[in-house]
């Protein structure tokens, strides 16, 4: 179950209209590395996941990311709200104008739509957390290029503060894995599937 | 007069060190002087969001109340008749009250 928090989690406030900018953020709504792909994947690994501590940190990681792509959408909503017809002809929105106005759809900066083939649910905990892991560094790394070629301080400080994040998850999924290799045979922790062959991994509370 | 600004900058950071102790307490469930700056934050975190609602518009369902939300009468269409409180205020998206 989730309800609504009627904010965003950082600041969003855009005053000048760059539909070119938003052409590239919107990389992060639904490009390969981006926030929904984040959020689908921890949110769809968590049921199988065996380790009841790592269901719970996928599903708060994977909730805070619904709030990343909110926060996303907003900036690129802030972008294009105010577009002239001259602006969506000229600044490389042209194509993204025609198929849908001024509106959010996800998809990569370079057209590619969302595919729920940019991220994986494996059904094996190491399997999945050594995706998540290298997840976070994806998208840490599509924030530094953001963040090298927009100058406009009002979409830097929130793409910073959503870089940041990407650290701390990063630090979080490590600790999730080491976690669960307490429940494992330490001789050789990769020898075995624990989401599959539970009679291998040792109970837990 | 309540400042909406500030106390929105209020709630969204004592919000964020929630949720970042949230995460952290995930994979630390045991560490003391964690526990007790959750505890300490949620605090915080609860009596400004009353604070924000009783002035302004509530910002999560629990704080939903027709007879004691957004007494300032604040961006609602309803000003002067008992109305669900839930519809008052900015979109988050829109910038919200910054």
């Amino acid at each position: 179950m989730w309800t609504y928090e009627k904010r965003l989690q950082f600041p969003v406030n855009i005053k000048n209209t760059c539909p070119k900018t938003a052409s590239l953020i919107i990389s992060q709504f639904g490009g390969p590395d981006g926030e929904l792909a984040a959020s689908m994947r921890y949110l769809s690994q968590r049921y199988s996941m065996p380790c009841k501590e790592v269901g719970g940190l996928l599903t708060d990681i994977g909730t805070e990311e619904l709030g990343h792509l909110e926060m996303i959408c907003s900036i690129i909503y802030q972008l294009t709200k105010n577009l002239t017809i001259e602006q969506a002809k000229t600044a490389g929105f042209d194509a993204y104008y025609i198929d849908h106005t001024t509106a959010l759809w996800p998809m990569a900066a370079g057209g590619v739509p969302f595919n729920a083939c940019e991220f994986q649910s494996k059904g094996d905990a190491i399997t999945d957390l050594v995706e998540d892991l290298a997840a976070e560094q994806k998208a840490r790394t599509t924030y530094d290029n953001l963040i090298r070629i927009i100058a406009e301080p009002d979409v830097r400080e929130p793409l910073k503060f959503l870089r940041a994040r990407e650290v701390v998850h990063f630090q979080r999924f490590g600790e999730a894995l080491e976690n669960i290799k307490t429940t494992l045979n330490p001789k050789n922790y990769y020898y075995y599937n624990p989401e599959f062959d539970k009679q291998f991994v040792k109970k837990e509370m | 007069m309540i400042d909406q600004k500030n106390l929105l900058s209020q709630i969204t950071e004592i919000s964020f060190t929630v949720n970042d102790l949230n995460l952290y307490l995930d994979t630390h469930p045991l560490d003391e002087n964690a526990l007790n700056a959750f505890k300490d934050a949620m605090t915080q975190r609860k009596q400004l969001l009353q604070t924000y609602a009783d002035n302004f518009e509530p910002l999560t369902m629990n704080c939903i109340c027709p007879d004691s939300n957004n007494k300032t009468k604040s961006q609602t269409k309803y000003p002067d008749q008992r109305h669900f409180t839930w519809s008052d205020g900015p979109l988050p998206w829109e910038g919200g009250a910054f």
